[in-house]
């Protein structure tokens, strides 16, 4: 059905060989000539003066070369020039191969196509894209907003490329003519540098050194090839297919590169490419087979390298940056998102008192060590509905949760400094709103479980039930006002300096303090702590759990021998389950206290002894 | 369910509020739904990772929607999340005949669900635009609600979200059915 070649014209598309000539090519090249000075001079005068219209032109369309008969001529000045796409493969490194682009889309795909081209309104005037070809203006950014933004912001690109030029001559590094594929050592400036941005158009060579591309590339040479052959050559799992397929034309459908035409015949190249990736990705790891939101990585990849290399790039990002998040039971995810809740706690105590008074009953049923250690046991286990939101700013990495030139930022930073830069920037937005949401929390007459409501699985708090519901409407407020702060405010951090110097810079902020051990460490914790909630749960199980009330007290007071002989439990089992929590929680207790508790004692220790 | 007091609220200041869920398959169309109803604009369509959510207010209801991301394997991460739902609203793109079967299952699994025992359904047969789309008689025979859902309030409406035909029909029906509970 899907990589049948029949149906093309063989000229059409450029043959695997033509690619082969230039397989580093990055693709950025075309982006290149948008180098920041260009941009700026037109920006800073307000208009796109037309003499330099061509040279933009060239610049913006993957597929320009020397231009005519190609994408460019939709911005001619006559609207009825309309010229078919008929590039010529010469131009086309980011063209891999095309032969998978006709005559194989099920009946489902052609709808999506017919329907998304359909739904489509024109590409705007060029001045309207930004330097990666996406719209300047969203419902969250005036067209004058970014502007009068990107005029300063272009100059700031440009000092930081002259300092990075400094930066790796004084390293006895090549420029290898503005295309440098080797970087300093680690080092605190290398990081600061890192964090004020790397240069648009060394970003993929960077990203690819930072990632350790090439020692995985080398161990897996000529694999992807491999891949894309069998894809073509046999059916690959149906159902990743066709769901890859149609999230295909709704990857950045406003952005030059990706958006098809009605009138095009053929998906745009870095469609094709997209697809190709996509498709190789799901064969190379059937664990994860294709997730939504791989589609915007690899998206974005695209922009700044080859196929194969964003082949290897995606296989990095969820093998060693994001581990699981993309897989089938999601459990990644879930471990993320639990990390990030104890970081919450730790790193923005007030925000999560507030944050948790919504859901917690804490005057309920009176509060003990062991009830605190299920609670929390329970939050790991029964994310809060905040996460919903906050989980695709991790499986998408931030793309278009926050605008482009600040998902970059971070994604430089992610590949230089690893996963914990993702906590870190969650919790920077969380901080930078987090006067909003203090504020806006609505005086809540009573507090409450959300977990009664939320899961009729709820043991523990079953018996709020009725009177939860009472509640909805000030939760529901209360939730309203965070969920629409969250999913709006990061929408409009266009300056990514914004995020950077109010919270990322400052050594004084005590969330700068996480790191990468921190990291690894949480989530060994939280990957513990929900392996122990299963464990817990399937004890409690055992009996017969249509007692709630019992089980509740069960679970309360777990050495309550009536309920365990009730339900043939042995004391011995609960009391190891629930000991070993309360073990974990004393550690990392609900009120902040840092969970590196034991070894800042130590150090202390250590200290007094070298006193 | 938790209408009791937004009812009684409703009773002194002339106003409700309730919460509604919009599911679906990927690429029926909630999110456009969603935008076209609070902003009246069109979002090119790109899939929802994680979820929006919007308060929309018609006459004196204030819905706050949640429109969750349609990926099969992304559905387990809200599944917490039902209760504490009014309405249920679920879009099925009429043009997919290939998949209506697949929306009909997932429909099922979600309504049989103990949280959704008391919702109203609102079905959305979307995407009456275009030619070949199955006309919203059509798709409610298929879904054979009328069968299936004894105790529950239900609608099939035929709607277009680019031109926002069938929205506000869809949440006047709405509105008008649960005031009554």
């Amino acid at each position: 059905m899907n990589c049948s070649e029949k149906e093309l014209p063989a000229e059409s598309s450029p043959t695997k060989d033509e690619f082969k000539k230039c397989p580093s090519t990055p693709n950025l090249q075309n982006i290149r000539d948008l180098s920041s000075e260009h941009h700026r001079e037109d920006h800073a005068n307000g208009y796109l003066p037309i003499g330099n219209r061509f040279h933009q032109e060239e610049a913006v369309s993957p597929s320009a070369g020397s231009g005519r008969g190609s994408l460019l001529d939709l911005y001619g000045d006559d609207d009825n020039s309309y010229v078919q796409v008929s590039p010529t493969p010469s131009h086309h490194s980011l063209r891999r191969r095309s032969t998978d682009a006709g005559g194989n889309r099920t009946s489902t795909t052609r709808s999506v196509h017919s329907t998304t081209t359909k739904r489509r309104s024109a590409i705007p005037e060029l001045q309207n894209l930004d330097r990666y070809g996406f719209r300047k203006q969203n419902n969250y950014i005036t067209l004058k907003d970014y502007d009068n933004w990107w005029q300063n912001y272009s100059k700031y690109c440009v000092r930081r490329k002259h300092k990075w030029q400094l930066f790796l001559t004084k390293s006895g590094l090549s420029l290898n003519g503005d295309s440098p594929t080797k970087f300093p050592p680690q080092s605190e400036k290398l990081k600061r540098y890192v964090r004020k941005g790397i240069p648009a158009e060394w970003r993929g060579n960077a990203w690819w050194y930072f990632a350790r591309g090439d020692e995985m590339l080398n161990k897996h040479k000529g694999l992807y090839d491999k891949l894309v052959d069998k894809c073509q050559a046999e059916k690959v799992k149906v159902r990743d297919i066709d769901v890859i397929e149609r999230d295909l034309n709704r990857t950045f459908p406003d952005n030059i590169h990706f958006h098809r035409e009605s009138f095009q015949v053929e998906d745009p190249l870095m469609i094709r490419s997209l697809r190709r990736v996509l498709v190789a990705f799901s064969l190379y790891d059937p664990n994860i087979g294709y997730c939504q939101s791989m589609n915007f990585l690899v998206g974005l990849l695209l922009f700044f390298m080859n196929e194969e290399r964003a082949f290897w790039m995606l296989v990095i990002i969820t093998k060693k940056y994001l581990p699981e998040v993309h897989s089938v039971n999601l459990e990644g995810v879930n471990i993320d998102q639990g990390v990030l809740i104890l970081c919450i706690k730790q790193y923005l105590p007030e925000l999560w008192t507030k944050m948790e008074s919504t859901y917690t009953n804490d005057g309920e049923i009176g509060s003990s060590d062991q009830q605190d250690a299920l609670k929390q046991m329970e939050i790991l286990n029964k994310l809060p509905p905040i996460t919903l939101s906050t989980a695709s700013w991790f499986m998408s990495c931030f793309i278009g949760v926050v605008p482009i030139e600040t998902t970059l930022r971070i994604w430089d930073c992610l590949f230089y400094e690893k996963s914990h830069f993702l906590f870190k920037v969650s919790l920077a937005i969380f901080k930078l709103c987090e006067g909003e949401l203090v504020e806006k929390k609505p005086s809540l007459l009573f507090s409450q479980n959300i977990f009664a409501s939320f899961s009729n699985e709820s043991l523990l708090s079953n018996h709020t039930h009725d009177w939860a519901a009472h509640q909805n409407m000030n939760r529901d407020d209360y939730d309203m006002i965070l969920f629409q702060v969250i999913q709006t405010f990061p929408k409009k951090l266009l300056n990514p300096n914004d995020i950077f110097d109010k919270v990322l810079f400052k050594k004084k902020i005590p969330l700068n303090k996480l790191d990468q051990d921190e990291i690894d460490k949480i989530r060994k914790y939280v990957i513990s702590q929900r392996k122990k909630w299963v464990r817990f749960n399937k004890v409690l199980k055992k009996g017969d759990s249509s007692s709630s009330a019992i089980v509740a007290e069960a679970k309360v007071d777990s050495r309550n021998a009536a309920v365990s002989k009730e339900f043939g439990m042995s004391d011995d089992m609960i009391a190891d389950v629930l000991a070993s929590e309360l073990s974990g929680f004393k550690r990392m207790s609900l009120a902040g206290v840092d969970w590196n508790t034991n070894i800042k004692a130590r150090v202390k220790q250590m200290k007094q002894q070298g006193k | 369910m938790g209408n009791a007091f937004s009812r009684a609220l409703g009773k002194l200041f002339g106003s409700r509020e309730m919460k509604i869920l919009m599911l679906g398959l990927d690429n029926a169309g909630k999110t456009t739904i969603l935008y076209k109803l609070k902003l009246n604009k069109i979002k090119t369509s790109t899939p929802t990772v994680g979820f929006n959510v919007e308060t929309v207010a018609y006459k004196n209801v204030k819905f706050n929607m949640w429109d969750v991301g349609g990926q099969e394997r992304l559905r387990p991460l809200w599944r917490h999340y039902f209760p504490a739902t009014t309405a249920l609203m679920f879009v099925i793109d009429s043009n997919d005949r290939q998949r209506m079967t697949e929306a009909k299952e997932e429909l099922y699994s979600v309504i049989s669900e103990k949280e959704m025992e008391k919702v109203v359904l609102l079905v959305w047969a979307n995407k009456q635009d275009l030619k070949g789309a199955m006309k919203p008689q059509e798709v409610s025979d298929f879904l054979q609600l009328d069968k299936n859902l004894k105790n529950q309030l239900w609608c099939v409406i035929g709607s277009n979200a680019l031109t926002g035909q069938g929205l506000v029909e869809g949440l006047s029906w709405v509105s008008n059915n649960t005031a009554k509970r």
